[in-house]
């Protein structure tokens, strides 16, 4: 027994390596000679992970990328689901093993603002070859923070109607029109109805997230009011115009009944896709989701002839992991974000084009809606992106507040105008805290 | 030089050695996280920003008036009274029912315990279908006995029990197996003495089950309050809290703030603070129960 001690440094040893072996990034090159590796994050594929259209063609595109550059290599990787993908940067940044670039939500700039290591790219946006002014101006805006420009556009959508053509006419209602007002959509929805075989008028997600917010901001707009006072200072959506837009919904799920209200917003698309419901609003992302529908897509009802949407505009986010890293990432995205990749994009998904140049080459939007049949009105919808959400660091609390307003009126709890008001109170303390 | 060696030599130092690895990991995943935890609960910090000041005993002092803190604490306690005792008792009656020689025993009891191994995502979906007001199987089958229709996870007032239905399915097959394992280790020697003295079956049960399942049960009021002031996945994967609040409980609201607001504003601080709060909490419970617990459980020996 008298060796035995020896095993006390051996395993020891072991545990180290076995610590240290993994680098899971496998980030640094550069040093041996080989190319330049860099870590691309994205969301694509359904939320079990298994691959779609987006996915292919991201992969398609980095491949020719590679294979067109000795000197660099983009490693994509599929981090979460495009929900998780700020929370689960967090977590990365923490460790210090953050992306080279990544897919996140453009309402997320405000808080990667406050990252160190987040790359500043208006130099960069400066550069012919990026033509940064070609991008829709919508999306440019939202990758703006404070003067800096933080995000690259990556993808862009709207809001619009989106209804079951069949259960339309078996019910002998006219189909929406671009004119439509919210009372005729909400007596559409009534008509639609029919408790005997389950069918709604329109489904709404009433989770109280930022996703039942954004069904609700253009009407308010539409309506003449906005989220916040213009200083923003103050809490404005508690406005005779707030509660009119509420005031249509709360009375098409409290009165009517012809709304179903997806408390965890997880049923939408299987009942529209089933046929359980004539319309929902929703972006073109969704179309995919209703393979057994024939439907038909129109932009949202107005109030006062006013019919404008809302765009929810996502970025690809630059890391600095060192300047060698750092310059190629910026190579890759100047390249990716080029306006023959968009195009290549845009008619292998459907996802709306980024770029002026490719929505004005003719015949693209005819080509568009041939592959993918309504898209083309999502496209056209783009000129009716005329507000944006705020883009400040507390959004996702005021965000909160007003979900949970619109959800207590949805649900009968409050009235339209109690729940605004208590919302409002509560966005105006979070508001007064010092930054 | 002789007295180091023996020291390396001795059965201590070789027990350490093999130990290392797993104290290491713990070190590594569970300490270092709650010291850094205890040491964030007393800073004004966001997770993205590395910008940390000190605020001393600020964060803690918020805790007193924040609403939806105090709404989410409600809920926890709530659905832990709820929880507990239901899930005990209902597994102690299943225990019980599986505890013969019957045919198909062995799919009965796998029956039971599948739950437990199903991912809770799977479970999710599953329920949030099953109690859907308008299309669930739930309301059709109890429209069938005249009940309903209920508005379940739709409805404020019944999330709360609807959550604690669908946890309690989920996790009764694991109280089952420790209270199967229980009874089978009761003597038969016993019963059949309380038989004899003319015992009946509530008689037994009273008498001989209940006092010698005890520290089974013991075990399982510990654990469950446990999980259940800790409850996370299901709210956070099947109702979001919602709605309204009513199923927000402490660790997903400590979950939201850190994660979801807080990532530029500094609220992570103030999330650790109310984790801490809620750690000494269950820690605190845990040694009450364990103490009482203790002094009314009887062990044989």
């Amino acid at each position: 027994m008298k060796k035995t001690w020896l095993i006390a440094p051996l395993l020891f040893a072991l545990v180290a390596a076995a610590c240290t072996g993994d680098d899971g990034d496998g980030g640094d090159g550069g040093d041996g000679g080989g190319p330049v590796e860099i870590v691309l994050w994205h969301g694509y594929g359904s939320a079990q992970g298994e691959p779609d259209a987006e996915w292919q063609s991201l992969l398609d595109r980095v491949d020719e990328f590679n294979a067109s550059r000795s000197d660099i290599r983009v490693l994509p990787i599929r981090c979460c689901t495009n929900d998780k993908a700020l929370e689960k940067l967090t977590v990365a940044l923490q460790g210090d093993e953050a992306p080279d670039v990544t897919y996140q939500y453009g309402s997320s700039i405000p808080q990667l603002a406050a990252a160190p290591s987040v790359v500043d790219l208006t130099e960069w946006s400066q550069d012919p070859d990026v033509d940064w002014p070609d991008f829709i101006p919508g999306a440019a805006a939202a990758a703006t923070y404070e003067g800096r420009i933080l995000g690259v556009p990556a993808l862009i959508d709207n809001l619009a109607i989106v209804y079951n053509k069949e259960l339309f006419d078996a019910a002998g209602v006219d189909h929406p029109s671009p004119d439509w007002t919210w009372d005729d959509f909400r007596a559409a929805a009534a008509e639609l109805t029919d408790p005997a075989t389950q069918t709604f008028g329109f489904a709404f997600p009433a989770d109280a997230s930022e996703d039942t917010v954004w069904h609700y901001d253009p009407m308010l707009w539409q309506a003449g009011g906005s989220i916040l006072s213009e200083d923003g200072t103050q809490a404005a959506f508690d406005s005779e115009a707030g509660v009119r837009a509420l005031e249509v919904l709360r009375a098409m799920a409290v009165d009517d009944g012809s709304m179903y209200l997806d408390l965890q917003n997880a049923k939408i698309d299987d009942l529209f896709n089933t046929g359980k419901t004539a319309m929902v609003i929703t972006g073109p992302w969704a179309l995919s989701a209703y393979p057994d529908v024939d439907y038909g897509v129109e932009v949202l009802p107005g109030f006062d002839g006013d019919h404008q949407t809302i765009a929810g505009p996502d970025m690809w986010v630059v890391f600095d992991n060192g300047e060698e890293r750092a310059q190629a990432a910026l190579e890759f995205v100047t390249w990716f974000t080029a306006p023959e990749q968009i195009r290549t994009d845009s008619l292998a998904t459907g996802h709306l084009p980024l770029r002026i140049s490719v929505i004005e080459e003719p015949g693209f939007t005819d080509e568009l809606e041939g592959s993918f049949p309504g898209v083309g009105v999502f496209a056209e919808n783009l000129a009716n992106v005329k507000q944006a959400r705020p883009v400040i660091a507390t959004y996702p609390q005021i965000s909160v507040a007003m979900g949970e307003a619109i959800v207590a009126a949805l649900l009968g709890e409050k009235t339209s105008q109690q729940a605004l008001a208590d919302a409002a109170e509560e966005v105006n303390g979070i508001l007064a805290l010092p930054a | 030089m002789e007295r180091v060696r023996r020291a390396l030599t001795s059965d201590h130092a070789i027990g350490w050695v093999f130990v290392a690895p797993s104290v290491l990991l713990v070190a590594i995943f569970g300490l270092y996280p709650i010291l850094s935890g205890l040491w964030l609960s007393f800073q004004k910090a966001s997770l993205l920003s590395p910008v940390r000041e000190f605020a001393g005993l600020e964060n803690y002092r918020a805790i007193m008036d924040d609403p939806r803190l105090k709404q989410a604490a409600i809920n926890t306690i709530y659905y832990t009274v709820l929880f507990v005792p239901i899930s005990i008792l209902g597994a102690l009656a299943i225990a019980i029912a599986l505890n013969r020689r019957i045919r198909f025993i062995r799919f009965y009891r796998l029956a039971v315990f599948i739950p437990v191994v199903t991912s809770t995502i799977a479970t999710g979906i599953m329920f949030l279908w099953l109690l859907d007001s308008t299309y669930g199987l739930a309301n059709w089958a109890l429209g069938g006995i005249g009940l309903g229709p209920f508005g379940f996870f739709e409805r404020p007032s019944q999330a709360m029990p609807s959550l604690v239905a669908m946890t309690i399915w989920g996790w009764l097959g694991f109280d089952t197996i420790i209270y199967l394992a229980a009874l089978q280790g009761i003597p038969q020697e016993l019963s059949e003495a309380a038989a004899i003295d003319g015992a009946g079956r509530w008689s037994t049960f009273r008498n001989v089950t209940w006092p010698l399942v005890g520290p089974a049960t013991l075990l399982l009021v510990v654990w469950s309050t446990l999980s259940a002031l800790q409850l996370f996945d299901e709210v956070f994967f099947v109702t979001k809290g919602g709605p309204l609040g009513r199923t927000s409980v402490v660790v997903f609201y400590v979950y939201r703030l850190a994660f979801e607001q807080g990532l530029a504003i500094p609220l992570a601080g103030y999330a650790a603070a109310i984790a801490y709060v809620l750690f000494l909490v269950v820690l605190a419970l845990a040694l009450v129960q364990f103490w009482m617990g203790n002094r009314m459980v009887h062990y044989s020996s």
